[in-house]
């Protein structure tokens, strides 16, 4: 009878399961962890979740104002898709990052969205039916709802078009009206990332963070490492459907976590967490451990597959809890290698800086430098809020010393308006091979309205990350330019990718608010003056007073006379 | 009740008009005021130099408190152990291996950039060229930046140790090794939200000064400078540690900035408060040890004078009031004087609050350990800040670690002295104009006479003639001192230049001698121009640099005000030297304060040198043009 009713239930949740893998069929959910030791002794750990909805096509803006189409997903998150379908997104990237990535010592990171603060920018269709704008103002006011950011300030004051430096990941459709697609992009570099960010990011996972890889995610040491940030693609593949890819980026430092200084590491020291089941609806559930040079670097347990550079491990046919770790053998410490000996990871590195220290203006100082022994040209973008206004004829050109300004090429440039736009400034840079170019340009700090400055502590404005794209010139090859040079380190696939500068923080005027009362001292004591002055003028009644002229020094009253 | 109410009524108002009792009343004052002017003047005198003798009492001043409720100082567990004290120990033994061979600056540089590197934390060298006047300074800075674990980099704090120690003739070591130690501490901790610059400068002043003016693209034209490899954010605080000793015993902090330019108080209020419940050190101004803690060391640090009894000597109000002098003395030496008291002075130009602590060299009982848990409690403090140091006082009086007087309580010093040269000037630039003098009455009656006032026109352009050259005079005077080839040989020059400043105004002395008949005279109109001028400096220096004006007035008031020319020529003579020995004596017998006022003013770009030429010297000149002039 018992057995009887077991059978039952088996029976019941067999046909769920069958009906749930008819779904499966249309969506495709794989996971994949890559963890990267940096030659700093740091670890880079990128999770990637990414879910496919297959044949699924972006929807079109025109069809805005009619009823939409139903949704039923079981994979594909449907928070996040109702916000592409409500403001008919075609391609969209966000991403939160707290820190400094450090391209120096660090590389490039996996996923190339690491400036710091948010970031949001998205493609979206023309339509006569709801314009891209106020498509774009639901869209950044949805999405600071959905991930508990402050994404909403994304306003009109930090919104451009940079369509030169972000480029379509994937490809538009073909909708019967022809359109155009239109980018908008905003920066917030002082958002900060934190565990509400990741609460909502884990909702919107299949698995949660119960099972599979995602499990990891703890957010008492994510949150606690040098560099962490997470992001969210999405973007419409032809042929294949709609993509939405979310990455959690984190590089702990296993250096400061070891009591003797040692760089080994294992999943439970690291995120102080262990896989103990995987996620049965991913297709595939991947970890990947990037081999070090030194093969004194040894991987545990001995991981079922390997490439060349790759350890991999599938947990779909591991044995868990997993654990990995990684142990370099023969070092009792870990030796930081001294930087001369290292050779950049990076084809260009960039220092942006702001000179001087008035408050009414100051010197915007960009320092590049090539390592390659090749000509590179790179592009230049800055999204500059109007809080720093660019002197564009002032600017300077320095290679290695020698006054260069043929090396600047402005693609585009667009004026800030105050209280209003921000600037947009484009430029294409050619970095000759093996040096250092300064471009340097006075900037002017306006002055804020009184309702401008937040209610907050007075710390300045942080001002968002300038990012360069080298563009490896057509005339060299990448391939032909790696054998030339025999440097393994770069990466030349990733090349072209974006690279981030540090933000800012600029000083403007501000009125120290945090003293009230003198400020209502003064100004009651003004008020009171001014006035006491005018109200004695209004209400006074002139009259000619007859003084006695030839009184002595008044010790005595004399008698006073009066004449009207 | 009443009547008696009544009649002080009648006193005061009169019984008559109102209006015209107090328009009467207001004149009678007037009169009175001017009849008693000259009192009044002396009466200003003095309540301003009792004044300035009551800033050092311990009647005046309040105890020092945290005003920016952010900073929670001395509120955490500090880690700083024994195995950063032997970490610290070690890198002390390579700096003083490095000192025995007498290694040059760039050597240490390396060695210590290598020593950053090996830590992880991203290090570089830099090297400067200072051409001075005098002589051409160079070295090499190392410098390090820690960026703070999920931190922007757009905010650092600055921890630096000169080479050099600043008060004594002895190397930083322990203060290099300090920071070290600490960039290997403060790297095992994620908390941080502000990056960490820390800079090894060459030198004493001018390490420093090279780096920070090329950190803020402000380079002066005579330094020539490696540009940073490693840039950071805003810098907001900095600290600065001085150590020269083997152990010390109170920890000193030094705070006045180049042109009088103080830190914000609650920087020193908190690290005071840390040094002394965290670290269990106590702190005190500078290196002065109270004589009242240390009686075996009173001969040496106390500075009342030995004649004064013994039972005097024993009050307790005699001997705060002495250390607080001390402290006091060494304040407006600094300021007045607009040096820094050490490399963090040069930082307050760039809006950083930044303090010397100097570790008081003693035999004991405190060191590394000690110094390393108030660094690192006074970071944690640093750490807080959501927003620039800026709630607690800018201007202050520090008289000892705990105790500083508000600006409301030493201002009047200065302003009540400089109210009695404007009084003074207002008095010679009316009496200018209005003589009294016998008039015979020209109807009948002619025998009878009457004292009258009459006025008569003032020599105002050439007044203000005379006080614009002799202010040209002092921009040439500065101009030609500043020359190298006379900075070189100064000593030679400089006797020659007071004997030439002596007798050129005799020379031009021909030139004043005919006024206008029944003008007044020039040196009335002169006087009152020149004691109104000084007036004006002291009251608008007294809100940038209170001990510079301080300073000024106490020594122009007097001779300024009682600047008069005379008729016998034995005292025109005394006279005229002693204002040309105020005005000019210090080319002849400060010759090494003047090296130093130069060589602050071509490194640091400090004002004391040329105020002294263009302001102070012109002061005194007009002065002793007015003791000369005819009467």
């Amino acid at each position: 009878m018992l057995g009887g009713r077991y059978l039952k239930i088996g029976l019941i949740l067999n046909l769920c399961t069958t009906l749930t893998l008819g779904h499966i069929l249309n969506e495709d959910f794989h996971e994949t962890l890559d963890l990267r030791p940096l030659p700093d002794g740091r670890l880079l750990s990128a999770f990637s979740f990414t879910t496919l909805l297959k044949e699924a096509i972006p929807r079109d803006p025109e069809t805005l104002g009619s009823e939409d189409e139903t949704q039923h997903y079981t994979l594909f998150p449907l928070a996040l898709g109702q916000v592409l379908r409500e403001y008919a997104v075609t391609e969209l990237h966000m991403s939160l990052n707290a820190g400094k990535w450090d391209y120096d010592r660090w590389g490039y990171p996996e996923d190339p969205g690491v400036g710091t603060g948010a970031e949001l920018w998205a493609y979206m269709g023309d339509s006569s039916a709801v314009s891209v704008d106020a498509r774009w103002r639901g869209l950044r006011n949805a999405l600071a709802g959905l991930f508990c950011a402050s994404l909403g300030s994304l306003d009109d004051q930090r919104t451009t078009s940079p369509s030169l430096t972000f480029r379509p990941e994937g490809s538009f459709p073909q909708w019967t009206s022809a359109s155009n697609h239109q980018l908008r992009h905003a920066t917030l570099p002082s958002e900060n990332v934190c565990t509400e960010n990741l609460t909502p990011f884990l909702k919107l996972l299949p698995c949660k963070g119960l099972s599979g890889i995602a499990s990891l995610l703890n957010p008492h040491r994510l949150f606690d490492s040098d560099w962490h940030g997470l992001s969210v693609h999405v973007r419409y593949l032809r042929d294949h459907g709609v993509e939405v890819r979310l990455n959690f980026q984190a590089v702990s430092d296993p250096v400061r976590y070891s009591v003797h200084g040692k760089r080994d590491w294992s999943l439970s020291s690291v995120f102080d967490r262990t896989i103990h089941s995987s996620c049965r609806v991913a297709s595939s559930s991947m970890i990947r451990v990037a081999r070090p040079t030194e093969k004194t670097a040894v991987v545990s347990p001995e991981p079922p597959s390997k490439s060349e550079d790759y350890a991999i491990f599938d947990l779909s046919d591991t044995a868990t809890p997993l654990d990995i770790s990684m142990q370099w053998q023969d070092e009792s410490k870990f030796i930081y290698p001294l930087a001369s000996s290292s050779s950049p990871l990076t084809p260009i590195s960039v220092q942006r800086t702001l000179k001087g220290s008035i408050q009414s203006q100051g010197r915007l100082s960009v320092v590049i430098t090539n390592h390659l022994p090749i000509t590179i040209q790179t592009s230049y973008l800055e999204t500059m809020p109007w809080l720093l206004q660019f002197y564009l004829h002032s600017l300077r050109t320095y290679h290695n010393g020698i006054s260069r300004d043929d090396l600047v090429s402005i693609v585009s440039y667009t004026p800030p308006v105050p209280h209003l736009r921000p600037t947009l400034f484009q430029a294409v840079l050619t970095l000759p091979p093996k040096g250092t170019l300064h471009l340097s340009m006075d900037v002017m700090k306006p002055f804020l309205r009184y309702t401008e400055h937040p209610p907050d502590a007075e710390r300045g404005w942080n001002l968002p990350p300038a990012v360069f794209v080298p563009l490896i010139s057509n005339t060299t090859s990448s391939s032909k330019v790696a054998s030339e040079l025999n440097v393994a380190d770069v990466d030349f696939r990733r090349l072209s990718r974006r690279i981030y500068t540090p933000v800012l923080l600029v000083d403007l005027a501000t009125p120290d608010f945090s003293m009230p009362y003198n400020v209502i001292i003064m100004s009651c004591t003004l008020i009171a003056l001014i006035f006491g002055s005018v109200f004695n003028l209004l209400t006074r009644k002139f009259v000619v007073v007859r003084v006695n002229q030839d009184s002595k020094p008044a010790t005595r009253s004399p008698v006073p006379e009066l004449k009207n | 009740m009443h009547a008696i109410r009544q009649r002080i009524r009648n006193v005061l108002r009169g019984n008559g008009d109102r209006n015209a009792t107090r328009l009467q009343r207001r004149r009678a004052l007037g009169t009175l005021i001017w009849s008693r002017l000259p009192e009044l003047r002396l009466l200003l005198l003095l309540v301003g130099f009792a004044w300035i003798l009551l800033i050092p009492s311990p009647l005046l001043g309040q105890s020092t408190f945290i005003d920016e409720n952010a900073l929670h100082p001395g509120q955490v567990n500090t880690y700083w152990n024994w195995g950063d004290v032997h970490q610290a120990d070690l890198y002390l033994a390579q700096l003083e291996q490095l000192r025995d061979q007498n290694a040059t600056s760039k050597q240490i540089a390396a060695h210590v950039s290598e020593e950053f590197r090996k830590l992880g934390i991203p290090s570089a060298t830099q090297d400067y060229v200072y051409q001075t006047s005098q002589e051409s300074y160079n070295g090499t800075n190392a410098y390090a930046v820690f960026s703070s674990p999920r931190g922007s980099g757009a905010e650092a704090t600055l921890i630096s140790a000169p080479w050099l120690s600043h008060t004594e003739d002895a190397l930083n070591l322990r203060g290099v090794a300090t920071v070290l130690a600490l960039a290997a501490f403060l790297k095992g901790y994620s908390l941080w939200a502000k990056d960490f610059i820390f800079v090894i400068s060459s030198g004493q002043l001018d390490g420093m000064q090279a780096f920070i003016t090329t950190y803020y693209g402000e380079e002066p034209s005579n330094l020539i400078a490696e540009p940073l490899t490693l840039p950071s954010g805003v810098i907001w605080v900095a600290l600065n540690i001085d150590y020269p000793g083997h152990s010390f015993s109170h920890l000193g902090i030094f705070f006045e900035g180049i042109n009088g330019r103080l830190p914000n108080q609650d920087l020193h209020n908190s690290v005071q408060l840390i040094s002394r419940h965290t670290g269990g050190v106590p702190v005190v101004l500078y290196d002065h040890l109270d004589p009242r803690d240390q009686p075996w060391r009173e001969a040496e640090l106390s500075i009342i004078p030995s004649w004064v009894p013994a039972s005097l000597k024993k009050m307790s109000f005699v001997q705060e009031y002495a250390y607080r002098a001390k402290n006091l003395v060494r304040h407006v030496g600094y300021q007045a004087r607009g040096k820094a008291s050490g490399v963090h002075g040069l930082l307050h130009r760039f809006r950083i609050d930044a303090i010397t602590l100097y570790a008081v060299p003693a035999t004991g009982p405190h060191g590394f350990h000690a110094i390393g848990r108030i660094m690192e409690s006074s970071l944690r403090t640093i750490n807080n800040l959501l927003e620039r140091l800026h709630a607690s006082f800018f201007f202050y009086l520090l008289v000892n670690a705990t105790t500083f007087l508000k600006i409301g309580f030493f201002l009047p010093a200065a302003i009540i002295l400089s109210v009695a040269m404007m009084f003074s000037g207002l008095y010679e630039w009316i009496n200018a104009a209005w003589y009294k003098t016998v008039v015979p009455r020209s109807e009948e009656k002619t025998e009878t006479t009457e004292l009258t006032w009459v006025e008569r026109p003032r020599p105002v352009l050439d007044a203000l003639l005379v006080i614009g050259a002799t202010h040209t005079a002092g921009v040439g005077l500065f101009y030609f001192i500043t020359l190298p080839a006379v900075v070189v040989n100064h000593r030679i020059i400089s006797p020659v230049l007071f004997i030439i400043s002596l007798l050129l105004p005799l020379a031009a002395l021909p030139l004043f001698k005919q006024t206008s008949p029944g003008a007044s005279p020039l040196w009335q109109v002169l006087k009152a121009f020149n004691l109104c001028l000084a007036s004006t400096v002291v009251s608008v220096t007294c809100v940038l640099n209170f001990s510079l004006a301080c300073t000024t007035a106490a020594t122009l008031s007097i001779p300024l005000i009682f600047s008069s020319p005379s008729t016998s020529l034995p005292l025109k003579v005394v006279k005229y030297a002693f204002y040309m020995l105020l005005g000019f004596g210090w080319m002849v017998f400060a010759t090494e304060e003047v090296r130093s006022a130069i060589w602050h003013w071509e490194l640091m770009g400090i004002w004391f040198a040329p105020f002294i030429c263009i302001v102070y010297t012109p002061l005194v000149l007009q002065a002793a043009l007015v003791s000369i002039l005819p009467l």
